[in-house]
């Protein structure tokens, strides 16, 4: 049974991020108002709840904190349901749930429009291509009765689409190996592809391409195959593999192929040969990087590992001459490299005066 | 559950392996599993990713309820497949004969108000590392519903997700994805598996986003 309560003039009956948010309330007599921030425009907002209304439903039914402050304005008594209390009674009353339904689709909408409004800028692909690729997809892997529903559909979306000739070619194409081969069975299809000029093409770069920009593959998801060694040996390293991922870094540095992560490589090679506790070598590898590579990206975390390096030999002096040189080059105090270098340099110093 | 026996002529059946929708389709009307097993999946890049497999009483395509998005993902039927089609026709006779139903598609939609939200929060970050941070952190969030009470191994989490996820979630591209999380993984705040992600202190990424959110 759903409990009465009595609220005062200027209390509070739930705040915003309150974890514990099992409760949903009606309003029976008083003024309740519940704030909450806009998160598209961050104003604070204002609702009246209206006697006999809802509240804290949705934090309640969804099992998330609660979004809103609800504040008695003047004093209230307000039924308190439990979720399983709440459920019986609208189910008995289908139309609340109707109403409620209606509500909260609404909100959906309009949620669902500011996170499109966002994304458009980062995701371009219109449902056209995207249905046409999904066909082309499931051809390729002959998945035949899937292309068909797919290039079915494009075709009635899309009678007149500019990729309606190749929708019915790819069609057709299907039907004949679904026929032929049967689902999921013989040689790859030929499948139709986009025509340029369907889709947006990427705008040509004005200057001349370098020759070693040729070997690259085009720019965009697909990460070039010296990337992934890359972070296959990343990995390595950050599960503490440090023996393994050496190796793999230094046949990436070795093999040369592609400039930005060979720097990246060289780097962590050092750092790999520091965690396995050989000092000497990563202080002669990471000085031979700043000689090599004076504007490197790493470079306040090169001169990081060659300040631990000589810590770690027992050399403090050098130690600290390398974290003062990263405090005075890091601008960000924020930054984490700016942050372990104090902390470093306070650790000498301290084991110095103490 | 309540006597859909009255709701015959919306029922469809789906054999094994037929596309009930696909992605990118245009969509007007949502289903309710009655019997057999249903696939959701996107192709991202050039793999065919499983999103989830529902089974009865479960509800999807409810998404059809904002009108003009096309399907975000393809369902498709894994073994016979018997269900209900609602549209907006059918929709409110249907939902006044079944409290049971129309109260389960509310839960759907406190829980989609909710993801929406989160995902706004994160698309408005400016700095890329924060929102990918951020992605876990909303990751962790839904974890830690799910397994309300459970024992947390401190501040460690591990997630289940793929760099194509992150990005996909981030509104940003993979590549960029990759360098971030290869540089968390140097500054050692997440170890990298093939399947999955280590976030090694989830408090210090909550810091870390906090820290970049505008006030």
């Amino acid at each position: 049974m759903p409990k009465a309560a009595n609220y005062r003039a200027n209390s509070v009956i739930y705040f915003q991020g309150d974890v514990v948010s099992d409760k949903i309330y009606i309003l029976q007599s008083g003024q309740v108002v519940v704030n909450y921030t806009d998160i598209e425009t961050g104003k604070d907002l204002r609702e009246v709840i209206q006697t006999g209304e809802f509240f804290g439903v949705k934090s309640a039914l969804g099992k998330y904190p609660r979004e809103e402050n609800a504040a008695v304005v003047s004093d209230s008594q307000v039924l308190i349901f439990t979720v399983p209390e709440f459920e019986q009674f609208v189910s008995a009353n289908t139309r609340i749930i109707l109403k409620m339904l209606r509500v909260f689709s609404n909100q959906l909408r309009r949620i669902h429009k500011q996170v499109e409004n966002l994304m458009e800028k980062q995701e371009a692909l219109s449902p056209e291509i995207g249905l046409f690729r999904t066909g082309e997809y499931y051809l390729k892997n002959r998945m035949y009765s899937q292309a068909k529903y797919v290039f079915s559909r494009y075709l009635t979306y899309y009678p007149a689409g500019k990729l309606a000739d190749a929708a019915s070619k790819n069609l057709e194409t299907a039907e004949t190996c679904m026929v032929k081969y049967g689902d999921g069975k013989g040689p790859s299809p030929s499948v139709a592809g986009i025509p340029a000029g369907a889709q947006p093409q990427p705008s040509a770069a004005s200057a001349p391409a370098k020759p070693s920009d040729t070997l690259r593959p085009p720019s965009g998801q697909a990460l070039s195959d010296t990337a992934k060694e890359y972070y296959n040996a990343v990995s390595l390293f950050s599960q503490e593999k440090y023996k393994e991922a050496l190796g793999e870094f230094k046949r990436i540095v070795e093999a040369n192929q592609d400039p930005e992560y060979v720097v990246k490589a060289a780097y962590d090679m050092g750092r790999s040969v520091f965690m396995l506790g050989q000092y000497d070598a990563a202080i002669a590898h990471f000085t031979r990087m700043v000689q090599t590579y004076p504007k490197h990206p790493d470079l306040a975390d090169i001169l990081y590992y060659l300040g631990q390096s000589y810590s770690k030999k027992g050399d403090a002096e050098r130690a600290k001459g390398f974290f003062r040189k990263i405090l005075t080059m890091e601008k960000d105090e924020d930054n984490s490299t700016y942050l372990r270098a104090k902390k470093a340099l306070r650790g000498l110093e301290e084991a110095q005066n103490g | 559950m309540a006597d859909l026996a009255s709701f015959t002529r919306f029922a469809r059946t789906y054999q094994a392996g037929e596309i009930i929708f696909s992605e990118y389709e245009p969509g007007d009307s949502f289903y309710l599993i009655q019997s057999g097993k249903v696939r959701i999946a996107k192709i991202v890049g050039d793999i065919e990713k499983t999103i989830d497999v529902l089974q009865p009483p479960e509800i999807f395509g409810e998404m059809a309820i904002l009108e003009g998005t096309p399907r975000s993902a393809t369902a498709v039927a894994v073994d016979t497949v018997r269900v209900l089609e609602f549209n907006r026709a059918n929709f409110e006779v249907l939902m006044m004969g079944n409290p049971q139903i129309a109260l389960r598609l509310l839960k759907l939609f406190t829980k989609r108000i909710y993801d929406q939200k989160r995902r706004f929060m994160i698309l408005t970050l400016e700095d890329p590392q924060a929102r990918v941070a951020d992605v876990f952190l909303m990751l962790a969030e839904t974890q830690a519903a799910a397994t309300a009470g459970a024992e947390q191994d401190g501040e460690k989490r591990e997630f289940k997700v793929t760099i194509e996820d992150v990005a996909h979630w981030a509104g940003m591209g993979a590549s960029e994805v990759q360098t971030i999380l290869g540089h968390f993984a140097n500054q050692r705040r997440v170890e990298l598996y093939p399947d999955r992600v280590m976030v090694r202190n989830i408090s210090d990424f909550s810091r870390f986003v906090n820290s970049r959110r505008k006030k």
